[in-house]
């Protein structure tokens, strides 16, 4: 699968991402305040490649909030009595390529191609922008204490998702295409041949995949979440230190539920999709005021159990997670989906009622 | 006609129904002379008034705003304005930390019979603002000096 | 016994008859601790009590409005246990309230910036002189006041001012706070202020961790940052409508803050949201000479009036 291999001179990171920036719109890590976050890159801000990134690059392709279309109703000047409307859709097909993010942020694009591109019905908006971005993960030399990507089908080196992979080397990066797409990210003059650095590079790669902690079995989490669907005790004892917000969804790479909102002023205004969140209580809320799910152990159960057992029983038992350890991270109160999957797991088999 | 025209800056002004309202009506009676930058949104009290109006058109672009209701102590609605005394009071003091002019906010007492006080509110605030200068919108140009101050530290 | 035994063994006396008691537990790594539920003695066993112990649990309270609900507490956490009884939004007589004295707790955030990265964390010593951190088998230490949360370096209430089973000696120490990062703030150009917000609020997520994590946001189901009608905010994660929501937020709670400081400590990106609160309540402690959260007989500042104000200038033009 590998083609070509180079070699980034430290030096040349930023002259390389300028270059690759005259013709992509090239999205970055970057430091901001206290969080390290993806931005368009810019010549003065040093790239941030070591510290993992705080959010993941989902907006790359699935923008918190995109505007779909514009719309205007103007007054037919023949006959006043008639409204007229101008309708503009808005699709970004613009070249990017995200450099630096991570093989797991790269892998939740699987879980949302999936839904919004099958044989069935194409979402032009998110496809044009697939289409039209390529990845450059960096790999993980070693795991975080939150990092479970090798539990969930990924690994620190994956390549599944990406277009080029990096190795970090004491003086630079070892460079290889992964696709055919991404092979032309490599014909920069300022990359050198890597193929005598590939050797050091994959070293690197085994020592980050044998620092990975073992894995549990995780093949029957799908059939034990869904048998303790109707356990409301599980779901309210694991569900009782979170605080519903939305920080778990938001910066997780595989949460892909939206919302289409109008906001107009006047005779115009903007079609926008932006970001839902099921663990908030309004996510299910209805227009008659019933919410079936009223209780945030309803939601934590909706969300645990979408990711681990109701996607991958519709999508070939892909699970609908990356294993990036975000959600653990972030939460102001630390649940940890780990051990609410390892818990189903273990719960006693329900009896026949 | 459009009112925009010139240097007319924009001022929000938020007037309670029973004496504010009625003072600035007994003004235009006796035909005092105003500049005309100020827009009156009327509400029937000035303990109706939420901080959050004030701050949302400040926000939204309003280079000033004014708030007037009855005399405390006056009130049509007995107790009204005490609490909006209270709660404009903060809010003037709010200000300053988010960057935005306190004196661009301002809120006053004018009763229905004091069209003369009226026209002295409304021109001196008036004034004011003018002296002030637009407020600085929050547009892409402020994010971009934003931007450049932070990377300036 | 020491004193976190014999508070183990009170919370077991007074279980039989609470839904619940939370208190803290050993988080997911050295370094977090993550509230803990406990339902059954073993539950108790896990209970631990040190510098790691930074959640206000107060804000579990109101959603278990109805059950009977035991809580462990610092100093600050009772004051928000106050505030949510003045304004009868939990009922006194079905919480049961559990406290030690406190010596201050650490900044997660602080030990980040200090030791770089937090994924690492093999071990971790926290007492109220030292913390040491030991990352990929070598330790630094700091100095206790270094890492500790900026709220302990000004706290008044070390001992809960409200409290049912309280074990070990009270400390009455106070210390002062002059709101000095609010003056220091204020020092700065007005240009300069309203450009560090604007850089602040830019990479907001908008997911009300924030809003969530307050104890006394309860109706955080039923926000008006979230509605149509009224509509404050639009869809649109423009800096300004992220930034309004943080002035929406500050004004509700104008009065009622108890500077828990949970806001900011729950934020994922790490923007200083508590400093908003805190001038808020300088300026409300030179108005109206109040601090949320102190007395449970209080009615919060702007939800009263005086017919003739002590401190507020009629302002006659």
């Amino acid at each position: 699968m590998v083609m070509a291999v180079k070699f980034l001179a430290k030096d040349n990171l930023v002259p390389w991402l300028a270059e690759l920036a005259e013709t992509h719109r090239t999205i970055v890590p970057k430091r901001e305040g206290e969080a390290v976050v993806f931005r368009p890159f810019a010549k003065e801000e040093a790239p941030e490649l070591s510290a993992r990134p705080t959010e993941s690059p989902k907006s790359a392709i699935f923008p918190q909030c995109d505007t779909l279309m514009s719309f205007r109703y103007t007054k037919d000047e023949e006959d006043p009595g008639k409204v007229l409307l101008d309708l503009r859709e808005m699709k970004d097909e613009s070249p990017a390529v995200v450099v630096g993010c991570r093989s797991c942020d790269a892998a939740g694009f699987n879980t949302f191609d999936r839904v919004y591109m099958t044989d069935k019905i194409t979402d032009q908006n998110y496809r044009a922008r697939r289409e039209n971005t390529l990845f450059v993960t960096i790999i993980c030399e070693k795991p975080a204490t939150t990092c479970f990507c090798n539990w969930v089908g990924g690994s620190p080196t994956d390549t599944s998702g990406a277009d080029v992979r990096m190795t970090p080397l004491e003086d630079g990066w070892v460079l290889e295409s992964i696709t055919e797409k991404g092979e032309p990210l490599l014909s920069s003059t300022l990359l050198k041949d890597g193929d005598d650095r590939a050797g050091d590079a994959e070293k690197i790669r085994q020592q980050a995949k044998e620092r990975m902690p073992e894995a549990p079995d995780l093949s029957e989490a799908p059939g034990k979440v869904l048998a303790l669907f109707e356990n409301n005790d599980f779901w309210e004892a694991e569900s009782a230190k979170c605080i519903s917000c939305g920080a778990c969804t938001y910066l997780c790479p595989t949460c892909y539920c939206f919302n289409i909102t109008d906001e107009s002023s006047g005779m115009e205004g903007v079609r926008l999709r932006t970001w839902d969140n099921c663990m908030s209580h309004q996510f299910t809320m209805e227009a008659s005021g019933h919410n079936p799910r009223p209780t945030k152990a309803h939601r934590l159960k909706n969300r645990v159990g979408h990711k681990f057992s109701y996607y991958p029983n519709i999508h070939d038992g892909n699970i609908s997670c990356v294993g990036c350890g975000r959600c653990i991270k972030s939460c102001p109160v630390s649940v940890d989906i780990r051990s609410i999957v390892l818990h189903a797991i273990a719960a006693p088999a329900e009896t026949e009622k | 006609m459009s009112a925009n025209t010139g240097s007319e800056l924009k001022i929000v002004g938020f007037l309670c129904n029973w004496c504010s309202y009625g003072g600035a009506d007994t003004a235009g009676v006796g035909r005092f002379q105003q500049p005309t930058d100020l827009r009156i949104i009327r509400v029937p009290c000035s303990g109706r008034i939420d901080p959050l109006f004030v701050l949302k058109s400040l926000f939204n672009g309003a280079d000033g705003v004014l708030v007037s209701g009855c005399h405390p102590r006056d009130c049509h609605y007995a107790e009204g304005n005490f609490y909006a005394r209270r709660r404009l009071e903060v809010l003037k003091r709010f200000l300053p930390i988010l960057g935005i002019d306190e004196r661009r906010f301002e809120y006053t007492w004018v009763s229905a019979s004091e069209g003369q006080k009226w026209k002295t509110v409304v021109q001196t605030f008036t004034e004011r603002i003018h002296e002030l200068g637009p407020a600085p919108k929050l547009d892409q140009c402020l994010m971009e000096r934003a931007q450049a101050m932070a990377m300036a530290v | 016994m020491s004193n976190l035994d014999t508070l183990k063994a009170k919370i077991k006396e007074r279980l039989p008859d609470l839904d619940m008691v939370v208190g803290w537990e050993q988080g997911f790594d050295p370094l977090r601790a993550t509230p803990l539920f406990m339902r059954t003695e073993e539950d108790v066993d896990r209970l631990i009590w040190n510098p790691l112990c930074v959640h206000n649990l107060a804000t579990y309270l109101p959603g278990l409005k109805g059950r009977k609900v035991g809580v462990v507490v610092k100093g600050c956490d009772s004051r928000s246990i106050i505030e949510l009884l003045q304004e009868k939004l939990i009922n006194r007589d079905d919480i049961v309230v559990f406290s030690m004295p406190c010596e201050g707790v650490v900044s997660v955030r602080k030990i980040q910036n200090r030791i770089g990265s937090l994924d690492y964390v093999e071990s971790v010593e926290a007492d109220t002189g030292t913390v040491k951190v030991t990352v990929d088998g070598s330790s630094q230490s700091f100095g206790f006041p270094d890492v500790a949360a900026s709220k302990c370096g000004r706290c008044q209430y070390h001992t809960a001012l409200l409290s049912d089973e309280f074990v070990g000696e009270p400390n009455n120490e106070k210390a002062e706070d002059d709101y000095s990062d609010v003056t220091s703030f204020e020092a700065r150009p007005q240009e300069e202020r309203l450009a560090f917000w604007m850089t602040e609020m830019q990479r907001c997520i908008q997911c009300y961790a924030c809003r969530n994590a307050c104890p006394l946001c309860v109706c955080r189901d039923h926000c008006v940052a979230q509605s149509r009608d009224p509509h404050w905010m639009t869809q649109e994660n423009s800096t300004q409508n992220k930034w309004f929501f943080q002035v929406i937020h500050a004004m509700h709670l104008a009065g009622r803050c108890t500077e828990c400081g949970e806001c900011e400590r729950a934020c994922p990106v790490g923007i200083p949201l508590l400093l908003l609160k805190r001038k808020l309540n300088k300026e409300i402690e030179e108005l109206f000479d109040y601090k949320a959260g102190t007395l449970i007989d209080s009615t919060p500042p702007l939800q009263a009036f005086k017919v003739e104000e002590d401190n507020i200038n009629e302002r006659g033009w």
